[in-house]
């Protein structure tokens, strides 16, 4: 039961009086802000997961603190015709265990997230695309789509390789037991706690240059206060997701050191729109309606103008976020300067609800996780509040991740607060507008099942357009098309951030990822 | 037996005990009247104004003429309002729990001791069973599969702690059959009903009300803490351990009041019941009785 890590803060207080033991110079704790369920790179698509992966393992392409694809294990790549993409491997890498990093690797780190059994979200969308692999020598592949594909590379981002030789055969939890963890990465696998802390060791031999620490410890601390209190005691040197509340109080701590960025995080909701009756709208006594208001735009168009985000991004965020009308962030593929975030129009909600035909409003409950997003179960409340005053009757009921995601792709709820990490535009409305496909990896998160074949054209062009200015053309019409519709309400960005103990520096990173070797001694 | 009058004037022989009374008595008082003594509703989403959020006690509204005198939470929600209805949540939960346990630990308890043998024993293990599980794991369990609402958590609470009934009314009613004056309207020819509810269930209460009255303090906690631990109630109605957990965030930059006024509130409501749960097993154990 998670919510029994409550309690540990408490706890931490009271060894927070005790005195902190030194630490050896050449190690690193960090204090995570979620849990890592698997050191299996292939099993969980979710941020925690692949960041704690980051450490052992490297992908083909790796992303920099700006969210530029910078190369990996490969040096280079290109497109050598409309639907092959050429990756030519950097050579003289080394696996943990002393092997060659060769193409054969890749091959297998390819095809096994299709082969990982019981994966809660698996990376197939990102190898899905890929119809043949071919070797031309030990250090050059060529991979084949079946159509034009241009964010391949981007796509190789995420998928991360491992050594064909210690991983032949080798299930997740050998990867926990650390028997198949043999990555190519900056530390070796020292020890998995699960629900409490990863031991690193450094790889002496990383073709990145050697790490700056002997062994690091990612701890894993889910409860915001918990956090705090240990870098406040010098249990850890840095945490990551630092609780809002405290932000204040760190900026202003000379013996510490706050480094925050922009994430590529959107928080939205997703409203229900296939359904004539939808199962959380009802009349204010509790009947069902006629017909699920939902799928009318103008009272999407309500909705999203009685949030007021300024108030939501000021009071419940504190600050720590940028109110949006936008899917991506500002600076990557699929961004519309031109789109402002909806205006706070009380009024004008009230009358276009009326129009719609709800001048009385309508039930609506609103669902959200309570321990995954910054701040997320009161963002959730925060804007029940909002909506109750455009006259509508709100519930709210938030629960951990572990059943939420489950529940919304089953399309339980009728309108559910979702964050979506993507670094293009066309990427994210495939996953969460496109119209839901399971055969080609289409529509996962599109929990509304929006269906908009127009969207879905403009969508296909872009991901199939391999010029950047055209691609970029296409996915902002895209984007424009979604929001006119308002087939999602976008809320926010909301920022990353790290505090460390003075003496450690941090670049922030657009992904939030936190990276152990990106920590240097100042 | 002496009058309730009589039963009154020696319990204030104890002042402390007295106090805790009185302070009880208030409370409830307090929670009776919460919708007419708080100054906003907590529970109307539209009464709360986010940009009021975590005002410290004393504050003035933004836009309204409101004052909130102990400070508002995350939401903007009046502290003192929502401490009155969270009051009212505590007590009416912890009252609920303690008479439908009561009830059915009775029920369960009398038969036991009047059927004796086989059904005594299976009845009794499965108290056993019950006693052996912490009562806070069972609720959280039944809460997960029940899913929220105030019925439920007394559903819970009720299941946590039936058996404490149930073992003290047939340890009572195993004595009190031996007796005399049982013998006696047995031999009347009375009907198993009318001496078990005439004759036997009056002799037991005294045990009883002293069980009840510290299950009630029980309850009352136990429901405290599903609620912090985020089971039970909707976050948009919170009770007194939910106002506790979330403000437990806050505590260490120093906005103290969203956790620690609930939390003393909490404090003093169980300490009082806790209190006069024990003058009254003084008062009501014939044993002690002149001590």
């Amino acid at each position: 039961m998670p919510a029994f890590l409550r309690l540990l803060p408490a706890m931490l207080l009271a060894c927070a009086l005790s005195v902190a033991q030194a630490r050896d110079p050449g190690d690193l704790v960090i204090g995570f802000g979620a849990d890592v369920s698997s050191l299996d790179p292939h099993f969980l698509n979710a941020v925690p997961n692949v960041a704690a992966a980051a450490h052992l393992f490297d992908a083909l392409v790796h992303v920099d603190p700006d969210g530029k694809l910078v190369p990996g294990l490969a040096v280079s790549w290109q497109a050598v015709d409309a639907t092959t993409w050429e990756f030519k491997l950097r050579r003289g890498v080394k696996f943990h265990d002393g092997s060659d990093f060769t193409a054969e690797d890749v091959m297998f780190s390819l095809e096994r997230p299709a082969k990982v059994v019981n994966s809660p979200g698996p990376f197939t969308s990102y190898t899905r695309q890929i119809a043949s692999r071919q070797i031309v020598d030990p250090y050059t592949v060529r991979l084949k789509t079946p159509a034009p594909y241009g964010p391949l590379p981007l796509d190789l981002t995420t998928i991360y390789m491992v050594s064909k030789k210690a991983a032949a055969n080798a299930t997740t939890e050998d990867f926990n037991s650390g028997r198949a963890a043999v990555g190519t990465g900056p530390f070796k696998f020292g020890a998995f706690r699960r629900g409490e802390a990863i031991d690193l060791v450094r790889n002496d031999a990383y073709w990145g240059g050697k790490p700056a620490w002997q062994h690091v410890q990612l701890r894993l601390l889910t409860n915001d206060a918990a956090r705090t209190a240990a870098l406040l005691a010098g249990d850890v040197d840095a945490i990551e997701a630092v609780p809002t509340p405290d932000i204040a109080r760190f900026r202003a701590n000379p013996a510490l050191r706050l480094e925050q960025k922009v994430s590529w995080r959107t928080i939205f909701w997703q409203m229900d729109l296939s359904r004539d009756q939808s199962p959380f709208v009802t009349d204010k006594a509790g009947r069902p309606l006629a017909h699920n208001p939902l799928r009318d735009v103008r009272v999407r168009a309500a909705i999203s103008k009685a949030i007021n985000r300024q108030a939501l991004v000021e009071r419940t965020m504190e600050g720590l976020a940028i109110a949006t009308g936008n899917i991506v962030i500002p600076g990557i593929v699929g961004h519309v300067d031109a789109i402002k975030p909806d205006a706070y129009d009380l009024a004008g909600a009230k009358r276009l609800l009326a129009e719609a035909g709800y001048p009385d409003g309508f039930a609506l409950t609103l669902h959200g996780p309570n321990n995954r997003y910054v701040n997320d179960e009161q963002v959730v409340q925060t804007v029940a509040q909002m909506l109750t005053r455009a006259g509508l009757q709100t519930r709210v009921e938030t629960m951990p991740l572990s059943s939420y995601f489950g529940r919304a792709r089953a399309g339980e709820f009728s309108f559910a607060l979702l964050g979506w990490g993507s670094l293009a535009g066309d990427s994210a409305l495939r996953s969460l507008l496109a119209t839901p496909n399971p055969d080609i990896g289409w529509g996962g998160f599109n929990w509304g099942r929006y269906s908009n074949p127009e969207l879905d054209r403009l969508v296909r062009a872009a991901l199939g357009e391999t010029d950047a200015a055209a691609r970029a053309k296409l996915a902002g019409q895209a984007v424009e098309l979604a929001m006119r519709d308002h087939a999602l309400v976008p809320l926010y960005h909301q920022y990353a951030s790290w505090v460390m103990r003075k003496g450690l520096s941090y670049r922030a990173r657009v992904d939030e990822f936190t990276l152990a070797n990106a920590f240097h001694p100042q | 037996m002496k009058g309730a009058a009589g039963l009154l004037a020696r319990y204030a022989e104890d002042r402390v005990a007295a106090a805790a009374l009185a302070l009880f008595a208030l409370l409830a008082l307090a929670a009776l009247a919460a919708p007419w003594l708080a100054p906003q509703n907590p529970y109307d989403l539209a009464q709360l104004d986010i940009l009021d959020a975590r005002l410290p006690p004393g504050s003035a509204a933004g836009a309204t003429e409101l004052v909130y005198r102990l400070g508002t939470d995350a939401q903007g929600r009046d502290m003192l309002s929502a401490m009155l209805y969270g009051l009212r949540i505590s007590l009416a939960v912890g009252f609920a729990a303690t008479a439908g346990g009561l009830a059915l630990g009775l029920l369960v308890g009398l038969s036991s001791a009047l059927a004796g043998g086989r059904v005594d024993a299976l009845i009794m293990r499965a108290a056993d069973l019950q006693l052996a599980f912490p009562a806070i794991l069972l609720a959280l369990i039944l809460l997960a599969a029940l899913g929220p609402g105030p019925g439920k958590i007394v559903a819970a609470l009720v299941a946590a702690q039936w058996a404490y009934y149930a073992r003290a009314v047939r340890g009572v009613a195993l004595v009190e059959r031996e007796k005399d004056y049982i013998a006696a309207v047995r031999l009347l020819g009375l009907s198993g009903p009318r001496i078990l509810f005439r004759h036997l269930l009056p002799n037991c209460l005294p045990a009883l009300i002293v069980v009840a009255t510290l299950q009630v303090g029980a309850a009352i906690a136990l429901e405290a803490t599903l609620s912090f631990l985020g089971v039970g109630l909707p976050v948009t109605e919170p009770s007194l351990g939910l106002l506790i957990a979330n403000g437990f965030q806050y505590l260490l930059s120093g906005k103290y009041w969203i956790s620690v006024f609930p939390g003393l509130l909490l404090l003093g409501l169980i300490l009082a019941i806790n209190l006069v749960a024990e003058r009254l097993r003084v008062l009501l154990n014939p044993r002690l009785q002149g001590v």
